[in-house]
């Protein structure tokens, strides 16, 4: 229950708050209550990125989800030289690494901040503890990454012209 | 193809081997904080439930301390009195129980002797000893009390770190993340989570199970109409802190008390069953639920680490080996994690399922 305006101004946490906010502005939490979203901020970390700090190279085992809050992050991929070709920049309320939270698999990507960038995290075991003590949280994280891989899945489809996508 | 650089683990190692040795030089200095960790690792879950509702973590904690004071005031205005009561009964009574354990003694004596005649058991010469032992500890009563003044500032000094660390854990585990670099901070977590969770689950259970051991065995010594209750019941409840001991203790001093109260071995064993009972019951309802989640060690590796604890550092070793061995367990168990990804040795295949036509 949120608390008269005039205690809120004494007891409640700005910094909390703020994150709560954040997260209810993402689509993959827009469905999530008062009290669901402070369960997801205490089980997420956040860290400071500076320009040129690399997240996770491509190729190492993911075991996060990370979410952008601010700043800019490069997404690139080696190529057939071996030299990285940029694939995608990750812009503030995009979330990226996703599939490290339903299998440990390496990434098929290297990020990279390209300046400073403020970034949350959901570390794979925190999504358990959030699936076994919260589940109306944890299904419907899990919900929005099924719609996720679905609709990656028709893209690729269509694109490689298998079926028309919807 | 990408570089990779290994993680710099002998340097770590050495680090940490080295911040251990340290850490065992200022033993002593270190054990406040080492319970006052281990308090504010049981209180945090309460704390962060607050949380949840956006309110500020100093308001909660400190909320959370004027609620436990009042508990506490509460507490030893029902409590202060009943240990005054023990002790004053105690007091009165112990003369008598003193005469009747000799005459216990006595009694064995000649009934061992009708029945062995040429054993020549000392059971009286024993008695004697015991009797003259008794005595003496009676009389070394002030000089206890006195050495227990150094534990009074243990109860002052606990409360005090415990609510820094209460209020600052998060920011701690903030600072350890930013700190971590950039690319490893994956596996930081991990590793925190990892111990998190063994550490977490095992200080939470055993205070769990204390509580219910005190709780049940004064229950059943009022029962049972044990003098000493409440003092045996609180033995029993701060010794099973050490696995498996507080069944232990409450069965024996329990037992003899009540054989010494009585005058029979009937009460006796009848207090012994009453602590085989709560063993069992933990065993039963509290373990399962307990060990659910927490690290599972070997007997022998549990044995070790309880040898090793006690032989360093005394009472708290031994209440502190099993998280100890849990967090090598974990670190262990991380490292061999992140080897078996990294060298791809197991892999979970669902190319199985992807056999299937997307539909």
């Amino acid at each position: 229950m949120p608390l008269p305006r005039f205690l809120k101004r004494i007891f409640s946490d700005p910094e909390a708050s703020h994150k709560r906010a954040f997260l209810r502005s993402l689509d993959l939490f827009s469905d999530l209550r008062f009290m669901d979203l402070g369960h997801l901020v205490q089980n997420m970390h956040d860290r400071t990125y500076h320009e040129g700090e690399v997240l996770f190279v491509e190729g190492d085992i993911g075991r996060a989800l990370f979410i952008l809050e601010s700043g800019k992050i490069e997404l690139t991929k080696a190529g057939p030289d071996g030299k990285p070709q940029k694939i995608y920049t990750i812009q503030p309320g995009e979330f990226f690494g996703e599939m490290a939270l339903l299998e440990q698999l390496p990434r098929t990507a290297t990020a990279t901040a390209l300046e400073r960038s403020q970034v949350f995290l959901l570390y794979r075991s925190k999504l358990e503890s959030i699936l076994n003590y919260h589940p109306r949280i944890g299904v419907q994280i899990m919900t929005h990454l099924a719609q996720l891989l679905s609709a990656r899945l028709r893209r690729a489809s269509s694109a490689a012209g298998c079926m028309p996508a919807s | 193809m990408i570089e990779r650089r290994a993680a710099p683990l002998l340097p770590t190692i050495l680090v940490c081997a080295g911040g251990l040795y340290c850490a065992y030089l200022v033993r002593q200095a270190l054990m406040p904080f080492v319970l006052s960790f281990a308090l504010a690792y049981v209180v945090n879950p309460l704390i962060d439930a607050v949380e949840t509702r956006g309110l500020r973590r100093f308001h909660i904690v400190l909320a959370f301390y004027l609620l436990a004071a009042f508990l506490l005031y509460l507490l030893a205005q029902y409590l202060l009195p009943l240990v005054s009561a023990e002790t004053s009964r105690l007091q009165a009574d112990a003369p008598a129980y003193l005469a009747r354990a000799q005459k216990f003694a006595a009694d064995l004596q000649s009934h061992a002797a009708r029945r062995l005649p040429r054993s020549g058991l000392p059971i009286g010469q024993l008695a004697s000893h015991a009797y003259a032992s008794a005595l003496e500890q009676l009389q070394l009563v002030p000089s206890y009390i006195l050495s227990l003044f150094p534990l009074i500032s243990l109860f002052f000094l606990v409360p005090f770190i415990t609510f820094f660390l209460l209020l600052d854990g998060p920011l701690l585990i903030s600072t350890l993340i930013q700190a971590a670099p950039s690319r490893y901070v994956e596996q930081s977590l991990h590793l925190l989570n990892e111990i998190d969770a063994s550490l977490g689950h095992y200080l939470r259970g055993i205070l769990i199970v204390a509580l219910a051991i005190t709780v049940v065995s004064y229950v059943g010594l009022l029962a049972l109409g044990v003098n000493a209750a409440l003092s045996i019941a609180v033995l029993s409840g701060v010794s099973s802190f050490v696995p498996y001991l507080g069944a232990v203790m409450g069965a024996l001093v329990g037992g003899i008390a009540a054989a010494v109260q009585f005058g029979t071995a009937k009460a006796g064993l009848k207090v012994v069953l009453l602590f085989v009972g709560i063993r069992m019951g933990d065993e039963m309802l509290l373990q399962p639920f307990i060990a659910r989640y927490s690290v599972h060690l070997h007997p022998l590796l549990f044995l070790l680490s309880m040898m090793i604890g006690g032989e360093i550092f005394g009472f708290l070793g031994l209440v502190f080996a099993v998280p100890t061995a849990c967090i090598i367990k974990a670190l262990l168990n991380v490292a061999w994690e992140w080897y078996v990804s990294e060298a791809r040795l197991r892999g979970h295949d669902t190319r199985a399922c992807v056999a299937v036509p997307y539909t």
